[in-house]
């Protein structure tokens, strides 16, 4: 005779390398928010500049840090349909360039009209970033020049523009940081939909019935069984559904027999109900290592298309699960 | 035994992208004349390449139609 089941809540399955995979993509979300808020702005102003008379900045310290760089952002403020073609120059303590960048920039606007509808756009691309770094802390100046700057005609414009500069020092670079943060993001989402298929499968039967099951060799100490049983519906389906689980030692002896609701998900198309699905999970820890056969009876029967079994042992999970131990005696 | 694959190249990836962030390494270094990893942020392209120590500004900047020769540093 089998003792009697007992049902207990159990963490020993638990995998701590998942969580620690978590944990990682937690500590990319905070050198994100420690990496934006890093740098230190040094200056920050609105200026205009004429196509024939640059603009030059004060001297700003360039340090050399092993954190971060030395980073100048600038923003064209100009109307719509315009095209510029502007650029930053880094000039050493002699008045010599040691750096230039350019950046055209432009912005445009217009009307649509496709199918009977119409509407207008405006898109942009104004901003220019150079990130330096240097190997020894110098005095630099920043000079912002307006190279070619004309309406989209081509018509040459000779009148200011304005920009807007921020020089920032120890700005960190927070595409790579965002980049890490997708990666370790994927890797963890990953990871948890994996969980479900962890271990190795024993039974896997599929009937167009009502009732399915399998016999394999599984279970022994420390071998966590995990029971999936999915379940196809028509329409006529009713919300809930009974399932009848039963597991029979080699000798034919039952030793679980218990019925579980199973809540049904009604799948629409057009808005219509087309079918309904709901599925079973149930966590067994089944010794001696034996064969077991596992049985499942859905009821009502009449609405059921098919059910499908999957059984896997040496299964993990992501958190304490409700594991039911079966100690069947031979 | 998935998972520590993962948290193996979690941890790869973490490493790789704190140092390029907070070492910046796709930014320009100052009279280097390989800029191999040079990533330009908004499109800003680098107008000239570094000959041992001098900044040479580039060709490019002469076909504006309104090029002045050299820039704003050789003035007008």
């Amino acid at each position: 005779m089998a003792s009697p089941a007992q049902i207990h809540r159990v963490g020993r399955y638990t995998d701590p390398f998942f969580h620690l995979l978590w944990l990682i993509t937690g500590g990319m979300i905070a050198a994100l928010i420690i990496g934006t808020g890093w740098g230190k702005t040094l200056l920050s102003t609105t200026v205009r500049v004429t196509p024939d008379q640059p603009y030059t900045c004060p001297p700003i310290e360039l340090r050399s840090n092993a954190i971060g760089a030395f980073r100048a952002d600038v923003e064209a403020i100009v109307p719509t349909n315009r095209w510029l073609t502007y650029e930053l120059q880094l000039k050493d303590a002699q008045g010599q360039v040691i750096l230039s960048a350019l950046k055209q920039a432009w912005a445009e606007s217009g009307t649509w009209s496709e199918e009977g509808e119409s509407g207008s756009w405006a898109e942009n691309d104004l901003l220019a970033g150079l990130d330096v770094r240097a190997g020894k802390t110098e005095p630099v100046t920043l000079t912002l020049a307006v190279l070619d700057y004309s309406d989209t005609s081509g018509q040459e414009l000779e009148q200011p523009v304005s920009f807007t500069i921020t020089v920032t020092e120890g700005a960190v670079d927070t595409r790579y940081l965002w980049a890490g943060l997708v990666g370790t993001t994927l890797l963890g989402l990953l990871a948890s939909f994996s969980f479900g298929k962890s271990g190795r499968l024993v039974i896997q039967r599929r009937t167009p019935d009502s009732e399915v099951g399998g016999r394999a060799i599984l279970g022994g100490a420390k071998n966590l069984v995990r029971v999936y049983l999915y379940i196809k519906a028509d329409r006529s389906a009713p919300p809930n559904l009974t399932v009848q689980l039963s597991i029979t030692d080699s000798n034919g002896t039952e030793i679980y027999n218990n019925h579980h609701t199973v809540n049904l998900q009604q799948q629409k198309s057009d808005g219509k109900v087309t079918s309904a699905r709901g599925q079973l999970c149930k966590f067994f820890e089944l010794a001696p290592r034996d064969s077991y056969k596992f049985y499942a009876i859905v009821s009502p029967a009449n609405s059921i298309d098919n059910t499908k079994i999957q059984v896997r042992e040496k299964s993990r999970t992501l958190w304490p699960v409700e594991v039911t131990t079966i100690q069947a005696s031979l | 035994m998935i998972t520590k694959i993962f948290v193996a190249i979690a941890i790869a990836i973490a490493a790789f992208t704190l140092t390029a962030g907070f070492g910046q390494q796709a930014a320009v270094v100052l009279r280097q004349e390989q800029q191999t990893q040079y990533w330009p942020r908004r499109g800003t392209q680098l107008s000239g390449v570094y000959q041992g120590n001098r900044w040479v500004p580039s060709s490019v900047r002469s076909s504006y139609s309104n090029f002045r020769g050299g820039g704003p540093a050789s003035g007008k």
